[in-house]
């Protein structure tokens, strides 16, 4: 690996992913060449159906792809299992989703503490309460997600993706359940905590105006990397 | 570490009720095999106590020859409690009255079962023997004291001997249903026969052994015995099938082993789709989790955690709940029946223990695979995993535990088998019924945004889910309604056997002159009664001219010697009829025709089918039957079922009217008596003293109350089946909750008013337990005939009322569940339930 490769936190090579359907081999993403680098924000941007979220999956580990190279912080995705990219993931990565994605069974403190607890770090509770603290629920620390709002619950996630301090973290359509207020709400406290940790941030958006918040932007048409424009934000960052 | 994770989730989702019906159906499975396995154990232990006591014994062996002393020495080698008893006639002399008695000499064992129920005088109350007559003290039944004209105190010489009168014999356990000792009975010690001087080398006697003690015990001694068995000994015991209940006793544990399958079946089926429910619940979690680099091994082990978690406390819950309910069940039971039930042992214990483990296990392990197996991506492929969902591999799992479960409970594999495969057959066949049955209702044109058109709508979007359901219904229902009728039937067979006008005292020995008057008799006193039939004894002399003896014999050896040889040697007591007695029914031939009462005509003779296997006779044969010293040739023109089970006279053979006149008889009757008619009864022994009356009541009172305590033990065992059912109901409506939540926000959001969901709500319900309640009472009928006419022996019929009842009450049953269950979801307001399916 180069020196120049070593600063990317994200090296993606030739990705291209199949998969097969009734009518035949149908292809979503092909030959994605990118590389982001560490505290950087980048955007992946497309119409619906565009490949976008697959290209999510296949950065994040959790799908694998039919042909090409990711390399997460050194690690090359396509050469691990699915235990060792769990690990990765564990180790490296925090991830906010639309739908929230919290355990119904679990409170707000205790979904911010799961990555933490899964890991086997049981003295992540101080690091889940500052959190929460973070994204305003201190009030709320014991409730169980079905006693929150959507905006609360998706500020739990933010909270959940933070902890244990990873080094990329994954946001799929952050603020699309969400009310504008909420949702810019949202896009805020991720911006800023990303920018507090340091964290390198890949958005998933098709709001122009949240990709725009990014130093990069990807665009993806019809499975193919378009073009890779600068956000507005590009040289604040 | 993961522990303290799984214990936090589990705690959670047991408090959420989402760990509910996996809990209850283990522990209902837990519950049933444990209540049953255990009250039955104890009742089935107390209902064969009960009818040893009809023997006195648990097994006896009789023969009119002299047993071999080694017999009774290695029953006790072998640990049981034996007892020796020995039957001759010997004339007894008092007060210038000479009668002929029916002596019974017995060891101060006896009776090994039941009581001896004695009194201190004519007039005093009746009570328990605690011995048997002290040596030099005879007791006698009541009717030798009008006879002898003595009382208790006076003595009485019998045969050579001089003995006290010291009791008044009111009832003995073993005393014969129908016998023409009647109540000329007399009870002696053992040790006194020697002083009577009645019995001599060519006396007639009858000899007997008792013998009583564990089953192990008894079959080891039997197979001992078995080899030494001689032709003319005959081993008994109470489920011989000439046992008056015997065959009750038998049906109801077939039903009671039924009952406490479908028990199991039903408990099986909540497990199975409340499992799949929980895993499928399971999913997006386990997706997190992944997502969030949980690795496979912590999730593994955090669900075979919860597994283990849930299967102990559900085990503990139903065997605490269930040793609480048969010690209550137990207790009630003692008191009802006056006696303490015998303790269960360990099996129940260990044996349902055993199922609860079994049950959890199968039934969760190919959800919790599937679970494992959920990919991290669902977090962003929604419905990534559900085609997991539908898994014949889970069905398959689920039909060969339950399969292994049942033959485990019942071991018997044959009964297993029929009952499986019939429930196989009906789930495919309403499986197709059911999707036809949504496919018709697709065409029904009905008004849109009517509940009714919103109903059948759901009905047919769901038709997969629905078809599953209806099936579960039905099954659910058809066990149900197949068990209700089956104890309906059954009890009200065994009411008909001894109901309750039942005659309760026999009257024998009445002499042909004595008829009319005492038919009169009856008549002032207002004493009913039944006709009076002739009766009298004969030897069977030769078959076809061909000595009795030599056939018997020939079968010596033969797989069914014992049937062949039980009743063939003994005298038999005879009748002749005009009409077929009730209970019994021609299976061969001809009952005698009207030209058979003409007395010069050829005797005819109808057998009970019993003898003409053991005998191997046909029809035309010709019987020789030697009454006194007279032959009668009798030709066999047809056989015949006897009813055993009734407690009435029953013959093994009838000969036609023509015999009439041809040789002595007395006649045979029975009447109902009451306490009123008591002086009546004593007036009646003194004026005609020949006569014997043989009071049944208190036998007829012991079989009624075997008959109370098995409707309650099928009642108990009867009411877990239909909490299993109703669990069946509710895990299935659970399972469906989640898509009637999105349903109901979708449709509240439309703007539809609560009144038109719950309604829609209410008649999808109404219309599938409907559906299911008419599949089921169908499949149930005919099942019932068949398992009837297979299992029971008893001639199975239809019962029209459940194909009406069926529906009605699968309609309500699972429109009541089911609306219960959805009406708290509809109490929600929307923005509530957005939030709790978000």
């Amino acid at each position: 690996m180069s020196a120049l490769s070593q600063l990317n936190v994200i090296q993606v090579a030739g990705l291209t992913k199949r998969v097969s359907t009734l009518e035949g081999s149908l292809t979503i993403l092909s030959d994605i060449n990118f590389a982001v680098k560490s505290g950087e924000s980048v955007a992946i941007v497309g119409a619906s159906g565009s490949g976008k979220s697959t290209l999510l999956s296949l950065l994040a580990g959790l799908d694998i792809a039919t042909a090409g190279e990711i390399h997460l912080d050194g690690d090359a995705l396509s050469t691990l299992d699915e235990e060792a990219r769990a690990r990765v993931r564990a180790e490296k990565v925090g991830f906010v989703f639309q739908s929230f994605m919290l355990v119904q069974s679990l409170t707000a403190l205790e979904n911010v503490m799961l990555p933490a607890e899964l890991a086997g770090d049981h003295d992540a509770k101080q690091q889940a309460v500052d959190l929460l603290e973070k994204v305003g629920l201190s009030h709320r620390l014991e409730h169980y997600p079905s006693q929150l709002s959507g905006g609360e619950q998706q500020r739990v996630a933010i909270a959940r993706a933070f902890i244990g301090s990873p080094k990329i973290l994954f946001a799929d359509e952050p603020s699309a359940n969400l009310d504008s207020k909420n949702g810019h709400l949202i896009e805020k406290l991720l911006f800023d905590l990303n920018k507090q940790n340091g964290t390198t941030l890949i958005l998933v958006t098709h709001d122009e105006q949240l990709a725009q918040q990014c130093q990069r932007i990807l665009h993806i048409e019809a499975g193919a990397l378009e073009n890779i424009s600068q956000g507005v934000t590009a040289n604040v960052g | 570490m993961w522990v303290k994770l799984a214990f936090k989730l589990f705690a959670r989702e047991f408090r959420r009720g989402e760990l509910t019906i996996i809990f209850a159906a283990i522990a209902l499975a837990v519950l049933t095999v444990f209540s049953l396995s255990s009250v039955t154990e104890r009742i089935g232990l107390n209902i064969e106590q009960k009818t040893s006591d009809f023997i006195a014994a648990d097994r006896r062996l009789s023969s009119n020859h002299n047993f071999d002393p080694a017999l009774l020495e290695s029953a006790t080698g072998y640990g049981l409690e034996t007892a020796q008893l020995l039957f001759f006639d010997s004339m007894l002399f008092a007060n210038d009255e000479l009668v002929l008695g029916s002596i019974k000499a017995v060891t101060s064992s006896y009776p090994l079962r039941g009581k001896v129920i004695v009194k201190d005088s004519l007039t005093s109350e009746a009570y328990e023997a605690q011995s048997v007559p002290a040596s030099g003290n005879v007791w006698l039944s009541e009717g030798m004291f009008y006879t002898l004209n003595v009382d208790v105190g006076s003595t009485v010489e019998v045969g050579a001997g001089v003995f006290t009168v010291s009791k008044v014999l009111v009832s003995e356990p073993d005393a014969p249903f129908f016998s023409l000792s009647g109540n000329k009975r007399v009870l002696l010690n053992y040790q006194d026969i020697g002083l009577t001087q009645a019995v001599q080398p060519a006396s007639r006697v009858f000899h007997r052994l008792l013998f009583a003690g564990t089953d192990q015990q008894l079959t080891d001694y039997y197979q001992w015995l078995k080899p030494q068995l001689k032709s003319n000994q005959n081993w008994q015991g109470i489920k011989d099938r000439q046992s008056p209940l015997g065959e009750n006793l038998e049906r109801s544990e077939r039903f009671l082993l039924l009952a406490g399958l479908f028990g199991i079946m039903l408990a099986a089926v909540a497990m199975a789709v409340s499992a799949k429910r929980y895993c499928e619940r399971q999913y997006d979690p386990v997706a997190m989790m992944k997502t969030l680099g949980g690795s496979r091994q912590v999730i593994r082990n955090i669900f075979l955690l919860h597994l283990t978690l849930v299967t102990v406390f559900s085990i503990v819950a139903g065997l605490a709940i269930g040793f609480v309910l048969q010690h209550i069940g137990a207790n009630y039971l003692a008191q009802f029946m006056g006696t303490e039930l015998p303790a269960a042992g360990l099996r129940p214990w260990l044996l349902s223990a055993f199922i609860g483990v079994v049950c959890a296990l199968m039934f969760s392990l190919k959800p919790l695979l599937d679970l494992f197996d959920i990919p991290p991506l669902r977090v962003l492929r929604r419905n990534l995993g559900d085609t997991l969902a539908i898994s014949r591999l889970h069905i398959a799992f689920s039909l060969i535990t339950i399969f292994v479960l049942m033959w485990l409970f019942s071991g018997a594999l044959v009964t297993t088998l029929i009952l499986f495969a019939s429930t196989l057959l009906v789930i495919v066949i309403l499986f197709g019924l059911s999707r036809l049955l949504f496919a018709a209702g697709r065409k029904m044109g009905l008004r849109p945004g009517s509940s009714w058109s919103l109903a059948i709508a759901t009905l047919q979007k769901r038709a997969n889910a629905n078809a599953i359901q209806l099936i579960s219904f039905a099954l659910a229902i058809k066990l149900m309604l197949f068990l209700v009728v089956l104890k309906n039937d059954m009890i009200s067979d065994w009411q008909m056997q001894v109901p309750a006008d039942a005659p309760n005292m026999f009257i024998i020995n009445i002499a042909e002159q004595e008829v009319a008057p005492l038919q009169q008799f009856f008549e002032e006193k207002e004493i009913p009664h039944e006709a009076f039939y002739p009766v009298f004894t004969g030897r069977i002399d030769a078959v076809n001219d061909e000595a009795f003896a030599r056939r018997v014999s020939k079968q010596e050896g033969e797989e069914q010697d014992e049937e062949a040889r039980r009743g063939v040697n003994r005298e038999p007591n005879l009748t002749w009829l005009t009409t077929l007695p009730e209970g019994n029914e021609i299976i061969e031939g001809q009952w005698f025709s009207d030209t058979s009462s003409d007395n010069q005509g050829e005797i005819e003779v109808s057998v009970f089918d019993g003898w003409r296997d053991a005998l191997d006779l046909k029809l035309g044969d010709t019987i020789t039957i030697l009454v006194n010293a007279q032959q009668i040739k009798a030709k066999v023109t047809s056989f015949r079922t006897v009813d055993w089970g009734t407690i009435k006279p029953n013959f093994v053979m009838i000969l036609s009217p023509n015999m009439a006149g041809k040789i002595p008889v007395t006649y045979f009757s029975a009447a109902q008596l009451q306490d009123k008619h008591t002086k009546a009864v004593s007036q009646l022994l003194q004026r005609y003293p020949t006569i014997s009356m043989i009071d049944i009541k208190a036998r007829l009172e012991q079989a009624q109350s075997i008959i109370a305590q098995v409707s309650l033990a099928i009642g108990f065992v009867l009411s877990i089946v239909l909490v299993s059912g109703a669990l069946v109901l509710i895990s299935q409506v659970q399972a469906s909750l989640a898509e009637r939540m999105q349903e109901v926000v979708i449709l509240r959001t439309l703007g539809a008013r609560g009144r038109l969901i719950k309604l829609a709500t209410l008649y999808e319900f109404l219309l599938l337990g409907a559906i299911a309640g008419l599949v089921a009472a169908i499949v149930s009928d005919i099942a019932l005939l068949i398992i009837q006419q297979q299992l029971f022996s008893v001639a199975g019929r239809l019962h029209p009322y459940i194909w009406i009842l069926g529906p009605i009450t699968g309609a309500l049953f699972v429109a009541a569940i089911g609306y219960f269950m959805v009406a708290n979801t509809m109490r929600q307001n929307t923005q509530g339930l957005l939030r709790k399916i978000a």
